[in-house]
Parts: structure tokens; C-alpha cells; sequence
């Protein structure tokens, strides 16, 4: 298990990752595992195929179409131009051909041409057009899970054909068929019955909670608080569970609690919205998206809480940025009375939901946070964009701010600064190769190749700048990166949050 | 899942053979899984074995990173509590490495 | 009036009524199927006119191909442009008086018909010689270049080697759309031209050219990024609301 059963990328002398000549069929062995009965039948799907899955595939994807404009149009758009086919960190990193963007549509695009098109019904063998068999769900199942729904190729499309819409919509076809992944399934059971992806009762996160207290005012000699479950707190922090739980993203939670501690804001953790991550996203299914998201509502309310703030998590960042409002009313603008019972608690001088760095810089620019930029002296760092936080959301009140605003607090806290190549950063930043639920371990064949895109571009700052720290806002990012860095040659200590260098800088004053 | 055979007793394991039943742990079997995954148990990995036991029957879950390497500390002395020695000790992640030896369930989610 | 003229009056009708009616049928299918989330593909416009911006610029520009692949780029735009201004100099085969501007693009709607052969063979080429290209290209991929570059061949053939009696032709056309029918010149290169149009007119909304009306329904360009200011709400979604509010 610890030995690589494939053949690491050989890093190349620049930047830039080099456009690999097509190979069939080279990442058809790496399959996800199958999701267990319990699991899937908690979320309501069959874990094995029936005699019917045929008419069930059919019958959800014509669903679909109807409920999914983004589906609908995708499906039509493309004129197979070939603009996406080296966008896709997988295939760049694994060469087999259905890693590019538009075969990996193409793999649901033929079924859909087969039976909800006329010219695929009359000359299927014209339009590419094949009949749906139990290969093609094979298919599916292989590379709709060797996508991470990163939206790279969404920016290079003419016509913005996101991928990441079709391999939710594949997925969610999957599961209705009996087809789950085990990792998700897992996931989306422990979110619903614990409160958190790990898995953590409220016992043992109190635990955690209490332990981290004592380590900060061992290390600091202040009494830097983790408030859980307090009503009438101001502030409800949202964050995702492996923030209590692994290195390194402790240590942004860290970071976290002491900008609140410094800002001498009232705030609290909540065990039963013990999680920010969202893997109905992934799955691509909108209740299950809702019912996950809706404990968030459940907490603000039960506590009474004014303001809701998401810790450092990307696609955490994108279901609350961009879909908590529609899903659960945080956020502002609704006039029916689901959202108004919330919205009406809020205190509307503040954005709701607010990232964790939004809330930082803001204390930045008003003064409040002193720093010791000097302590951060032994790190070059430099920051990887992550994928949904990128292309799937904001910060601030400009477009962009997402990108501005955790450069902005890096600078105010540590000397040492470089950014990665320009094509590889920004909007078209490559996703770590772990995203979308594709972090797990019988994955990381596609795990390892699919980021050597971003370790190329973080080996050119390595080796010509000295960068040595790698700088991230998720937690998704931050276990692959962990897990990854090692085959490309690097220690995984050079992997941490932004708030980790904001923990490392602040001066806190003794009480 | 597939069954094996450790000392005249059979278990299941899952496929990445991580037990299925907690209950059908002991220390055979811990010595098998162990085997399985390239590591030779010494004093000190049981001290970790036997403490993410004791956790996890209090609290249902393997502990946090922090705590491990906490009681790790109280144990085997301060220079031995931290992240780096734990990887030695567990090449592929105290979390899912030890977890799997001590019989516990893989602890997933974004970690 | 000959058979000829007869079938060729038929097929632009039916041609027409195909396009357009397809067309529309489609635009109302986009249209009406919701958008139950907000997923512009950021960082995106903040507001209705800076989507507008934004998708002129996709239109007009092509500028999310012009950041992917400069080559697509310049093959994909010289075709377009070109195709664009043939086709605005096809306006004087329908109206008497012709328009000012009409008139004055003449000259550039010939080259222009240079400039879109050359951006479909360079387009075509690609589907040969790039390996990735090759792999997802149909056949039907093939054929709508082949369709249009005998589209444009045929038509660059009157143009530039043989001309047919436009006179006649006008008179024909003008008679479509008035309804008061005249018989056709019978060159062939203007049956294969005006055959391969009506073909093209036929398929429009049964192929992949439903990029076209596609673009403007593409919910990563046209949406305005403000979620956490307005909520976005399918009706199916809001349905969900109503059962746990």
C-alpha cells in the first residue's frame, strides 16, 4: 500500500506541463471502489444495478435534461473543437484520451445523442451516437470519477461548457442506477447522521477542542478560546471537519481562533454543522446538496447566531458562496418566508455567508491585526489557487477578490512571497488532482499524475525562487498536497492554510 | 469482502483490508495486518495501537492528530510527540495506517 | 415554371420553415429549462451589463477560444467573420433597392469567401493531424466541413470563374420571399450552391450548429455573479422550501 504501483510523472524543467500524445485506455484499470448497501441505501439509491437499470439510466437522464439548463445546453453545444482537450490536469497527467474534457462529456453526449436525438436515433454511427450498455456505465463509473469537477475547462470553452456539470449529472445517473463510489457514499452518510464528514461525535470534537486550547496557551501564554455550541455567540464559524482533525489543517484552525481572539469577536463552532464541506456537491444531487447545507441553517437558527463565516475549504466555499442562499436562504434578497425567518436574524452590515479571509482582511485593513511578519521568515510561500474558489465563487465586493484577497494576507504576514506561473494560477489555476471526491486512496494513481501540472509550476518557484511553502485555503487541497508532494520529491511539512502563516505572525496580547 | 485466516480464527476485511468487525481484533491479527503493510510492530507501535484503541472505544473515532501525538508525548517522551515521528513509525499516515492495524475503521473525509 | 424551379421553390419553404421553426422550438426549450443554481464560471460579471459585455465580447471576440488555442482562434474566427460577411452580402439577393452598406461590402464579401475556406481547411486539417482532435472527431464532425466548403467552393465558383445570370437569380429570390414565384437559373454550380444551403438550413437544429443559439443559454456566461445578494430559485427547488419551511 505505501509503494507506488505506477510510474510517477517525471517532473519537467519548467513551468509548464507538456501536452502528452494520446494513450488509449492508460487509466481504464484505476476505478474507484463500489459504495456499500447500507450506505447507498441511506441516501435512498440501489447499490447494485437491477434488472432495470437500462430504463433507469434513461428514464433519470431524461430527468435531468428537463431539470438542468446547464445539462441541456451542454449536451448541444459542442461542435468538438478541441479547445479543451490539454486543459484537463488529468490528462495531462495520464495521457488516456477520456481524461480530456470532451470525451469525458463525449461518454454521456453519445447516450444522449442515441436516445433523445433524431439524427442518433436514424444514423447513430454519424453523430457518434452509441447504444447504452453495462461497458458504458463501466465507463462512466471509471472517468466520471477521474474528473474533480475543478471547472478548468469551463474557462477555455467558447461556449462554457463546464464538465463538472456533466460528471455531477453522470454520477447522480450512476447512483440512481446502483452505481455509488464507496468514498462519497461514506462521507455522505457521517455529514447526515454525525455531523461531519470524519465522522466525529460531539464528545470527541469537544475533546479535540479542549486539547487545542491548551496547546495554544502552551505555545502563546494566552487563553485563546474554541467556543462550542454557545447561543447568542455573534459569529458562527463553519469549517470543515479535517480542520480538527489532521495536519496541517489544524493549524489554520488555529490561525482562525486567534483572529477571533485578537478581533475580540464572540463566536462559536457548532457540532451538529460540524462540517463545511458539501459532498452533495459532488454527487451532483441537489436534495442531498440541500439536506447536507440545511444543517448550517439549523445551526445559525438554534444558536441564534448574526453572522456566519466558512472557514478555509474550496468547494466548501463554492456550495456556501454560491448555492447556500438558493439552498438553505443564508445570504440575502429572499422575500419568501423560508429565507425571511433567517435572513431577518442576520445583521445585514456584514456579507452572509463570509469567507474566513474576507473576515481576515477586513481586520487587516481596519488595523486590528498586529503581525510579526519575521516569524514567517523561514518560509518562501506561494499560494495555489483552489479550484472551486477560483472559477465557482468570490471575494469581496470585486470580481476577483478571491484571488486578490488570500495574496493580500499573506503579504501582510510573511517577507517572502513568489507566485507560481501566471497560465497557472488565477482563473486558469490547476486543481490540486484530488477535488470533487476524488481524495481517496484507491484513486491515487489519478491522484498523483493529476497533479503534476501544479508540480511543475511549484518545482520552477522551488528551484528558482526558494519557494518552500505552498500555501492553501482547502481542505482538500491541503491532504492531497500532503499525500502527493512526497512522489514529486518534496516534504510534506512545505504543505499548509494561509491561516496557519496568519497563526505563525499574529502577536497576541497577554490578557 | 474477503475473508482471512490468522492463527485457526477467520475475519473479513474489507478491500483495502482494513477489519470489518472491530470486535474480531486481537493481537495476532494485529500482527497480520501489520505484516500486510510492510511494518514490523515494535514496542512503541503498540504504544500508538493500543492507545487509538482505548480512544476509539471512548469516543467512536480514531483521535485527532493533535491528541495522538499528545498522548504520544506523556508516553514516549516529548521528543517523540510529533507528526514526523508518528510517520516513521507509520510510513503511509498514522491516521490510516495505525487505524488499520489497531482494527479500527479507515477514517475518511478530506483528510 | 420547370420542375426544377418547382423543387427548389419547395425546399427553401420547407428549408425555412425547418430552420426556423427548429430553431425556435429549441431557443424555447433552453429557455424554459430552469437554472436552479447560480454557476457563472467566476471571476464573472457583477451585474446584467456586465454579463452583456461579457457575452459580446464571447461573440463578438471569441474570447474564451482566444484564451484556449490561438490556432482554433484563428481558424474558427477567420471562418466565422468570413462566413458572416458572405452572408451579409447575400442581403442584396432579397430586397430592391439594395442598402447602402450592402453595397458597399460587395468587395469584402468576395475575399471573405477566402478567408472562410481557408479557416474551415485549417479546422478540417486539425481533425487530421492533431492526435486529440483525430480522437473525438465523428463523422459527422468531418461532413459539416465538407458541407460548407463545398457551400463555399460552389459559391466562389460563380464569383470567380463562372458567373451565373444574377439577374435571373435575383428574381428568383426576390419571388421567395413575395411569394410571386419565377423560374431559376439551371447552372450547376448554382443548383449544388443553393442545394447544400437549404441542406445546411435543414440540419441547423438537429446538429451541433445549436451552438449558435446554445451560447446565450450557457448558465456559466450568462449568469450574473450575486448569490449571496439575490436567490436564485428554480421552481422545482422552491417546491422543496414549501415541504420543510
Amino acid at each position: 500500500m505505501a509503494a507506488a504501483q505506477f510510474e510517477v510523472p517525471k517532473l519537467s524543467d519548467t513551468a509548464y506541463t507538456t501536452v502528452p500524445k494520446i494513450q488509449e485506455g492508460s487509466m481504464a484499470h484505476v476505478k474507484t471502489f463500489p459504495a456499500v448497501k447500507a450506505s447507498q441505501e441511506f441516501l435512498g439509491y440501489p447499490f447494485e444495478l437491477a434488472d432495470d437499470w437500462k430504463e433507469r439510466v434513461i428514464e433519470r437522464m431524461g430527468q435531468s435534461l428537463k431539470k438542468y439548463r446547464s445539462l441541456r445546453v451542454f449536451m448541444d453545444a459542442c461542435v468538438h473543437c478541441g479547445a479543451c482537450t490539454d486543459k484537463c490536469h488529468y490528462f495531462l497527467g495520464t495521457a488516456d484520451p477520456k481524461n480530456m474534457p470532451v470525451a469525458r462529456q463525449d461518454l454521456m453526449r453519445k447516450i444522449y445523442r442515441r436516445y433523445f436525438t433524431l439524427p442518433g436515433k436514424i444514423a447513430p454511427w454519424l453523430v457518434g451516437a452509441e447504444d447504452l450498455t453495462k461497458d458504458t456505465l463501466n465507463d462512466w463509473f471509471t472517468y466520471y470519477h477521474q474528473c474533480s469537477e475543478c471547472r478548468r475547462c469551463s474557462v477555455y470553452c467558447p461556449y462554457g461548457i463546464d464538465t463538472a456539470e456533466i460528471t455531477m449529472a453522470g454520477r447522480e445517473i450512476l447512483n440512481y442506477a446502483g452505481m455509488g463510489q464507496k468514498y462519497s457514499s461514506e462521507i455522505l452518510n457521517k455529514v447526515q447522521k454525525i455531523g461531519n464528514n470524519l465522522g466525529l461525535p460531539g464528545p470527541a470534537l469537544e475533546d479535540t477542542l479542549l486539547g487545542l486550547e491548551e496547546d495554544i496557551e502552551a505555545d502563546t501564554g494566552v487563553a485563546v478560546k474554541m467556543p462550542l455550541n454557545v447561543k447568542g455567540a455573534e459569529i458562527l464559524l463553519i469549517t470543515p471537519s479535517a480542520d480538527f482533525f489532521s495536519e496541517p489543517h489544524v493549524e489554520s484552525l488555529i490561525g482562525y481562533a486567534k483572529v477571533f481572539h485578537a478581533a475580540g469577536a464572540s463566536w462559536t463552532l457548532s457540532s451538529h454543522a460540524s462540517e463545511a464541506g458539501n459532498f452533495g456537491l459532488f454527487n451532483g444531487n441537489y436534495e442531498t446538496m440541500r439536506t447536507v447545507a440545511m444543517r448550517i441553517r439549523d445551526a445559525a437558527l438554534e444558536l441564534g447566531v448574526k453572522r456566519i463565516i466558512v472557514g478555509e475549504c474550496g468547494h466548501a466555499w463554492r456550495v456556501a458562496y454560491a448555492f447556500w442562499n438558493t439552498l438553505t436562504g443564508i445570504g440575502y434578497g429572499g422575500n419568501d418566508p423560508f429565507s425571511i425567518e433567517l435572513q431577518s436574524k442576520l445583521d445585514s452590515r456584514y456579507k452572509q455567508p463570509m469567507h474566513i479571509c474576507e473576515y481576515t482582511w477586513d481586520l487587516i485593513q481596519q488595523g486590528v491585526l498586529k503581525f510579526d511578519k519575521s516569524l514567517n521568515d523561514h518560509r518562501t510561500v506561494t499560494f495555489h489557487d483552489s479550484c472551486n474558489v477560483a472559477r465557482g465563487s468570490r471575494m469581496g465586493d470585486e470580481p476577483g477578490g478571491q484571488f486578490t484577497i488570500p495574496r493580500n494576507i499573506i503579504r501582510a504576514v510573511v517577507n517572502n512571497y513568489q507566485d507560481m506561473a501566471a497560465e497557472t494560477i488565477g482563473e486558469g489555476t490547476f486543481c490540486c488532482g484530488g477535488g470533487g471526491g476524488v481524495l481517496t486512496d484507491d484513486l491515487i494513481e489519478a491522484r498523483v499524475k493529476g497533479a503534476l501540472p501544479r508540480m511543475n509550476a511549484y518545482n520552477a518557484v522551488a528551484q528558482e525562487n526558494g519557494v518552500n511553502f505552498l500555501a492553501l485555503i482547502c481542505a482538500i487541497c491541503k491532504a492531497q498536497f500532503t499525500k502527493v508532494v512526497p512522489y514529486y520529491g518534496f516534504d510534506m511539512s512545505q504543505v499548509g492554510g494561509v491561516h496557519q502563516l496568519v497563526s505563525t505572525a499574529i502577536k497576541l496580547e497577554q490578557d | 469482502m474477503p475473508m482471512v485466516e490468522v492463527a485457526g480464527k477467520e475475519f473479513e476485511v474489507d478491500e483495502e483490508g482494513y477489519l470489518v468487525n472491530l470486535a474480531d481484533w486481537d493481537e495476532n491479527i494485529a500482527g497480520y495486518l501489520a505484516q500486510e503493510e510492510k511494518v514490523e510492530l515494535t514496542e512503541n507501535h503498540w504504544e500508538v495501537v493500543n492507545f487509538l484503541r482505548e480512544y476509539y472505544g471512548e469516543y467512536q473515532i480514531a483521535p485527532a492528530i493533535r491528541v495522538l501525538t499528545k498522548a504520544i508525548a506523556k508516553k514516549l517522551g516529548a521528543d517523540k510527540g510529533n507528526n514526523k515521528y508518528l510517520y516513521e513509525l507509520f510510513p503511509y499516515g498514522p491516521a490510516k495506517q495505525a487505524c488499520k492495524i489497531a482494527g479500527l475503521p479507515k477514517p475518511t473525509g478530506c483528510i | 415554371m420547370s420542375a426544377l424551379t418547382v423543387f427548389y421553390i419547395g425546399l427553401y419553404y420547407v428549408a425555412a420553415i425547418i430552420l426556423i421553426g427548429g430553431l425556435a422550438y429549441r431557443v424555447y426549450e433552453y429557455a424554459s429549462t430552469p437554472a436552479p443554481l447560480n454557476i457563472p464560471t467566476t471571476p464573472a460579471p457583477i451585474t446584467k451589463l456586465g454579463v452583456r459585455f461579457r457575452m459580446f465580447r464571447e461573440i463578438a471576440f471569441f474570447e474564451s477560444l482566444f484564451k484556449s488555442n490561438k490556432w482554433i482562434w484563428v481558424f474558427g474566427y477567420l471562418f466565422h467573420v468570413g462566413l458572416a460577411l458572405v452572408l451579409l452580402r447575400h442581403i442584396r439577393y432579397f430586397q430592391e433597392p439594395v442598402w447602402f452598406w450592402v453595397e458597399l461590402i460587395q468587395p469584402f464579401g468576395m475575399y471573405a469567401s477566402l478567408a472562410m475556406i481557408a479557416g474551415l481547411a485549417g479546422l478540417w486539417a486539425r481533425r487530421f493531424l492533431v492526435d486529440r482532435v483525430r480522437y473525438i472527431s465523428t463523422p459527422s464532425d468531418h461532413l459539416i466541413l465538407v458541407l460548407l466548403i463545398a457551400i463555399g467552393l460552389s459559391g466562389m465558383t460563380m464569383t470567380f470563374v463562372a458567373h451565373t445570370d444574377i439577374i435571373a437569380l435575383k428574381t428568383f429570390a426576390l419571388g421567395l420571399v413575395t411569394f410571386d414565384w419565377h423560374p431559376l437559373p439551371s447552372d450547376g454550380p448554382l443548383l449544388v450552391h443553393l442545394f447544400l444551403v437549404a441542406l445546411l438550413m435543414i440540419i441547423f437544429p438537429i446538429s451541433k450548429l445549436l451552438h449558435v443559439p446554445g451560447v446565450f443559454f450557457s448558465p456559466t456566461r450568462n449568469q450574473v455573479d450575486n448569490p449571496r445578494e439575490r436567490r436564485h430559485l428554480a421552481p422545482w427547488a422552491a417546491a422543496l422550501d414549501k415541504d420543510n419551511g
